[in-house]
């Protein structure tokens, strides 16, 4: 099993509102392991992209980190200055976002971006040698290089989400965040997409943390498979165990809830109820008032993440 | 593509020049300005690098009579219909016998006394008649308007000596006799300097202020802004006399008290822009990849806070030239340096006696200056407002 590479420790990242604070994050514990690519999949507003944004500690305003531990590289990037942060941003994690459209600055060149991404961190670099580079890079992205003095409004929404890659890329970071990178793309361009991101992870042996509320990405995708419900880690396991015998009530309703072409269609089901309000989350298991196993200890006590199988893990008083 | 794409990620050039196919009326609007422009500015800056255009010395009393109509000036020699000997007009006039004659405060007098020829004044025309017909002068220069009266009236008597000769005051003269023209040339000088000044001081104030305060936020966002509320709650112009009055006259002096009030302008658009751009995921990216504080701000935010402000400074332009018209106007402008303001208010008092031209030009090159810029400005911001690309 390779080493872990990030290792998050009771987590809890906080939004304060006018209502009182909301707990979008609450994460006991998790591992990202070198080379692999871990998909983080659950519904809008569970907390999935909070936690992508708390690895590079920029969770957006008034939200923060509340307590925890995010080790990495035997440092807790929690306790870390902005300085040193700023240090880890880009160079050793770095993030592709959701919609290429808007995540390139309009007034500025494609090589301009990719030259600024590692000029930032080596400032010595002369430009003329950082062109070189990019030029590398790009050529293994699929951007030809007579492009790249184009603005971004010149590119397609597929070549701009490459260009992000390239960004993420460009100094080689031990792991790239990507958050829901294909949400915005058609159905085409985004198997494209995908295809290249799997063929750049194997040859350059990427850390990839996906975060999708697309199963189908995260099963064509992902070594492995972590579930999110209400800001809380729900279920944890390799893809095949996962999608053949998932264990959490939740996750078993949410894969039923996929189409499937094996379905019929009144075999497809829809879950009962919505996700809690996080400012007032269910007392014990926060799934306990949706959850057809429901106990009466579900909802007084929250139960913790347990190694059921090797390698799978369930926040679930019924597997115990 | 979608409305956003069409305009937000375009060059400022760019967008400029394919706004003829995108906007039509406010394109033209936009040209019409820069024309105005382009004419006023290239006049202005003639005159300062070559002050030799200028037909007279602006500010030089008695370059001609007080009150010299339009159009005006020019000097005939009249002699007595049986006069016999030759003169060379005007040179002649110095080496006479008897030495030309001239009504008091007349443009022949101005003029000769300026050449430095000796003459006899008259009190007025009758007795300028008076003394030729008596022989007391054998010349008499005229304005060549009042020739023609006189010879009308009087043709067997006189006749005009050579051609017309002297300075002619194309718009006329003010009560000092100083040329009109040359001051209207001259005055945008004064105008632009300050007004340019102004906007330039303001908008560096301003954008510096307004970036620093939208981006870094907390307390210096307060104290700024609560700071710049309080300035632009004041009416403008009595804002820029109260601080005109404080720091007396002088260029830098005029163009600070007229900068002051416009500073919160800039400061709110682009604390505005700001906060708007810093939200954008290509700030977040970029935030992302490690950039720095500083650089987020030079490179990602403030290159996109730039097309606002140059509707805000051609704009702004407009309102100091009015606001410096305005302060020489109450007198609390420059003194001694040919202004539009301080003509308007001079050429006021001479209007009801039917002086109408010394005000007339001052307030056309100010309204027509104001208006190129407003022009420019309006243009240029229906030109940059992305809401208006539609169809």
């Amino acid at each position: 099993m390779a080493e872990p590479i990030v290792k998050i420790e009771n987590l809890i990242v906080e939004y304060p509102s006018h209502y009182g604070m909301v707990q979008a994050v609450d994460v006991p514990w998790l591992e990202i392991r070198k080379g692999e690519v871990l998909g983080l999949v659950g519904e809008s507003g569970c907390g999935k992209s909070t936690l992508g944004m708390a690895l590079l500690r920029m969770v957006r305003d008034p939200g923060h980190i509340a307590s925890g531990h995010i080790w990495f590289d035997e440092r807790d990037l929690v306790s870390l200055t902005e300085r040193e942060m700023r240090d880890v941003r880009g160079r050793r994690i770095s993030m592709i976002f959701q919609d290429p459209m808007t995540s390139l600055d309009p007034l500025q060149r494609i090589e301009n971006h990719l030259i600024e991404a590692i000029r930032v961190h080596e400032p010595q670099t002369a430009r003329a040698a950082a062109y070189g580079r990019i030029v590398e890079l790009t050529d293994r992205l699929g951007i030809q290089s007579r492009r790249l003095p184009d603005y971004p409004h010149q590119f397609s929404g597929g070549m701009r989400q490459r260009i992000m890659i390239g960004l993420a890329l460009a100094l080689n970071a031990e792991l790239i965040i990507a958050d829901e990178p294909t949400t915005s793309l058609d159905v085409v361009v985004e198997a494209q997409f995908l295809d290249l991101l799997k063929e750049l992870q194997r040859s350059l042996k990427l850390t990839i943390l996906l975060i999708t509320h697309n199963i189908g990405i995260v099963s064509e995708l992902s070594d492995r498979v972590a579930v999110m419900y209400a800001g809380r880690l729900v279920e944890l396991a390799e893809t095949l165990p996962f999608f053949e015998e998932p264990l959490h009530p939740y996750t078993q309703d949410l894969l039923a809830s996929v189409p499937n072409i094996e379905l019929d269609d009144d075999q497809l089901r829809i879950m009962d109820g919505v996700p809690p309000n996080l400012i007032d989350p269910p007392t014990g298991c926060r799934f306990h008032p949706r959850c057809r196993h429901a106990q009466s200890r579900c909802s007084r006590q929250n139960p913790p993440l347990q190694e059921v199988a090797p390698g799978h893990w369930v926040a679930c008083w019924r597997d115990e | 593509m979608t409305l956003q794409n069409a305009t937000d990620d375009i060059s400022l050039l760019g967008r400029f020049l394919r706004g003829r196919k995108w906007y039509g009326a406010e394109w033209y609007i936009t040209v019409a300005g820069g024309l105005i422009l382009v004419a006023i500015l290239s006049m202005t800056f003639l005159t300062i690098l070559a002050p030799s255009v200028l037909p007279f010395d602006p500010t030089d009393n008695q370059v001609g009579a007080p009150f010299t109509v339009p159009g005006a000036g020019l000097q005939v020699a009249l002699v007595l219909a049986d006069f016999a000997g030759t003169i060379d007009i005007p040179t002649g006039l110095a080496d006479l016998e008897k030495t030309p004659g001239v009504v008091r405060g007349s443009n022949g007098n101005v003029y000769l006394s300026n050449n430095n020829i000796k003459r006899t004044r008259f009190n007025d025309l009758t007795e300028l008649l008076a003394g030729l017909r008596s022989g007391e002068i054998v010349v008499a220069v005229v304005d060549a308007e009042q020739a023609q009266t006189i010879l009308a009236d009087h043709g067997s008597e006189f006749r005009q000596l050579g051609e017309p000769f002297g300075d002619r005051y194309w718009l006329g003269t003010d009560q000092r006799g100083r040329d009109m023209l040359s001051r209207t040339l001259a005055g945008g000088k004064t105008v632009l300097l300050v007004a340019v000044l102004a906007a330039l001081i303001s908008g560096i104030s301003g954008i510096v202020t307004g970036l620093l305060s939208g981006f870094w936020g907390g307390v210096l966002d307060r104290v700024l802004s609560l700071v710049m509320d309080s300035v632009y709650s004041f009416p403008g112009l009595i804002l820029a006399i109260a601080l005109a009055a404080m720091l007396g006259p002088g260029e830098i002096n005029i163009a600070v008290a007229i900068a002051v009030v416009y500073i919160p302008t800039y400061f709110r658009v682009v604390r505005g822009q700001v906060l708007s751009i810093k939200e954008e995921v290509y700030v977040e990216a970029a935030r992302s990849l490690g950039a720095r504080p500083w650089s987020v701000l030079f490179q990602y935010v403030f290159p996109n806070v730039v097309p606002s402000l140059v509707v805000v400074f051609s704009l702004n332009v407009a309102d100091a030239i009015l606001t410096e018209a305005g302060l020489s106007f109450i007198g609390l402008g420059l003194q001694e340096v040919p202004d539009w303001g301080w003509d308007l208010s001079n050429g006021q008092n001479y209007v009801a006696a039917g002086q109408w031209w010394m005000i007339a030009l001052p307030g056309l090159m100010i309204t027509l200056v104001t208006l190129g810029f407003s022009l420019l400005g309006e243009g240029l911001s229906e030109i940059y407002n992305p809401r208006l690309v539609e169809g």
